[in-house]
């Protein structure tokens, strides 16, 4: 069993490639061997300064070379990289900072939510990178650039592999319940070898990267790229899909990848056609589905590049199916089939398999498989049985093999590259003074795929209007949670026990 | 027109009625006030606002990312102050 980590995949690339751009941001390009050289050297420094092979640190930084790096460096020392949502609020980042215990937290010095952050008890270290903003003050901190100046050749060593934890992804952050992924050394490593199998990414890959590398999708790319000694420009906001296509066109990538919603803003709100998009050899997709007329469209504008539909979880490090592009055509609307390494099995409601054909949830067995999640051992156990994942997604399998998702986890939003969970905002918007229930639920949306929508009982002359409810949403959560319509209902509507039937309120 | 853009901001995407809320220099981009389609919305609103017309290519964060710089774009296209 391979005991090769993502560490020593940088590594490999920085001997074989050391001159080559890993990573490029605006006019700024970092090779290789400096990529090396600054993981090296947080690790050697997290290492000195005390941290144990399995202490958390936590990662709030927007896609950049130093995220890149300090993902490496804190894998490098032993450490579990717990890489946080740059648009979560301090109060969702305070909470999943306690969760993991972290002992340190490298983070932008510009993130808006540092000051609030900080302002809570706690006890990490702190680490920031870039200039400190005027007026911010940081009780004792290190400065990440002064870490790397200071280092005399780093000596890059994997201090942990195997079963060993490598990172914690949090999908929700209720201070009931957050969720953390966690995710070993091997999950990592065998996820990215079988994404590698089947897309075939050459040395000279240029990819530019729009996807949050907190996300495993992001996460996936990184790592994929690094792996190969390809190149990832960075471009971090969809707003302006015009930037977007012109700088594909401008550093001849050869890669792109999005979900849904990059597809549909590029398509709808840039001209793609006006774009030299020739040096394009592949496109993947995943992160639930792009109707076909757009990926129609896409192909009809790009015919030369190779388009990938792909389906996974976070649950699963990133993949767990993909669709040979040259079966697109033939197989329109499929995941596709499990990629290497990764089993499927359609079951019913008391686990078994049911017969060909038939609609059944997706169970998935593999190296990619989480440990779990964060110290929840009753979550994990009703979603990890016997060894099998259990995604909550229905799909039917054809007679080659091939999936089709027809229902997804009820309850969960996706909204662009986001995933939602309800409880995050109804937990939110229930400390508004005048709520007596709220229930939020996923609404239609062209160009989102999804919305959130809020609706609420409240208390008789609470005085309680949308504006209200945004605002006070605005503070405590991301932007993309700020539910996009609140109504306002005498009750909601309930099953016999109780239960909110949330389908009603969509 | 620099008040009309900041209100239309103010209510929509920061639902206050507190001015000081929002820097006029303030990038959308940076910041995060504005999301993907509040980018539309804010699109719709200045082309019926200020009878302009705004194509896919006038969308670039230097006509479109911040209260100043929409301020500019709209006096390019003509639009009186």
């Amino acid at each position: 069993m391979s005991r090769d980590t993502l560490v020593h995949a940088l590594a490999r690339s920085a001997e074989a490639c050391p001159d080559r751009a890993a990573l490029i941001l605006g006019p700024r390009a970092v090779s290789y061997a400096r990529l090396y050289h600054m993981a090296a050297a947080l690790a050697e420094h997290l290492a000195a300064r005390g941290l144990a092979v399995g202490d958390r640190v936590a990662l709030l930084s927007r896609n950049s070379p130093e995220y890149a790096a300090a993902y490496y460096g804190i894998q490098a020392a032993g450490g579990v990289a717990v890489a946080l949502n740059v648009e979560a609020k301090a109060r969702d980042l305070g909470n999943w900072l306690r969760h993991c215990e972290a002992r340190w937290l490298i983070a932008d010095a510009r993130h808006p939510e540092l000051p609030q952050l900080l302002a809570q008890p706690h006890d990490w270290c702190i680490i920031l990178i870039g200039e400190v903003p005027p007026g911010l003050d940081v009780e004792p901190h290190e400065a990440f650039g002064d870490i790397v100046d200071a280092a005399h050749e780093p000596r890059l060593a994997a201090r942990a592999a195997g079963d060993e934890l490598a990172a914690i992804i949090y999908t929700s952050g209720t201070t009931g319940e957050p969720k953390g992924v966690t995710l070993s050394h091997r999950n990592l490593y065998a996820n990215i070898q079988s994404i590698l199998s089947y897309l075939r990414l050459a040395d000279d890959e240029i990819i530019v990267n729009v996807l949050p590398f907190y996300y495993s999708y992001g996460n996936s790319i990184l790592h994929t790229h690094v792996a190969v000694g390809g190149t990832i420009v960075l471009e971090n906001s969809l707003l302006y899909p015009q930037r977007v296509l012109q700088s594909l066109a401008r550093h001849r990538a050869t890669g792109f990848s999005g979900v849904p919603s990059t597809f549909t803003l590029l398509l709808g709100r840039a001209r793609v056609e006006a774009h030299d998009l020739s040096a394009l050899r592949y496109v993947t997709q995943a992160g639930g589905p792009l109707a076909p007329s757009y990926i129609r469209r896409w192909r009809e504008l790009v015919p030369h590049a190779r388009f990938f539909v792909m389906y996974g979880q976070t649950e699963a490090s990133a993949r767990l199916t993909w669709l040979p592009p040259e079966r697109l055509d033939e197989k329109m609307g499929s995941v596709g089939i499990p990629i290497p390494g990764v089993e499927i099995e359609l079951r019913d409601e008391h686990g078994q398999v049911v017969p060909e054909g038939e609609t059944g949830e997706i169970w998935a067995r593999g190296e990619n498989i989480m440990q779990g999640y964060w110290r929840n051992p009753e979550r994990t156990a009703e979603t990890i049985v016997d060894g099998w994942l259990r995604t909550g997604d229905l799909a039917r399998r054809d007679a080659d093999g091939f999936l089709y998702i027809v229902g997804r986890n009820a309850d969960m939003i996706k909204s662009g590259a986001h995933r939602i969970h309800p409880k995050d905002i109804e937990e939110a918007i229930s400390e508004l003074d005048g709520v007596v229930e709220v229930a939020v639920v996923g609404v239609p949306d062209e160009l989102l795929g999804q919305v959130v929508k809020a609706v609420i009982v409240a208390a008789p002359d609470s005085g309680l209007d949308e504006r209200r409810v945004k605002a006070h949403c605005r503070e405590r959560l991301a932007q993309y949670k700020v539910p996009r319509t609140v109504e306002f209902v005498e009750e909601l509507p309930k099953t016999a026990s109780g239960k909110i039937r949330r389908f009603m309120l969509a | 027109m620099r008040e009309q853009v900041r209100q239309f901001i103010l209510e929509n995407f920061l639902y206050t009625d507190d001015g000081s809320a929002l820097r006029d220099d303030a990038s959308f981009q940076e910041s995060g006030i504005i999301d993907s389609t509040g980018i539309i919305e804010l699109v719709e609103f200045l082309q019926d606002q200020f009878a302009v017309t705004i194509d896919d290519d006038d969308i670039v964060p230097e006509n479109i990312d911040s209260v100043d710089a929409i301020v500019g774009f709209l006096q390019r296209k003509g639009c009186q102050a």
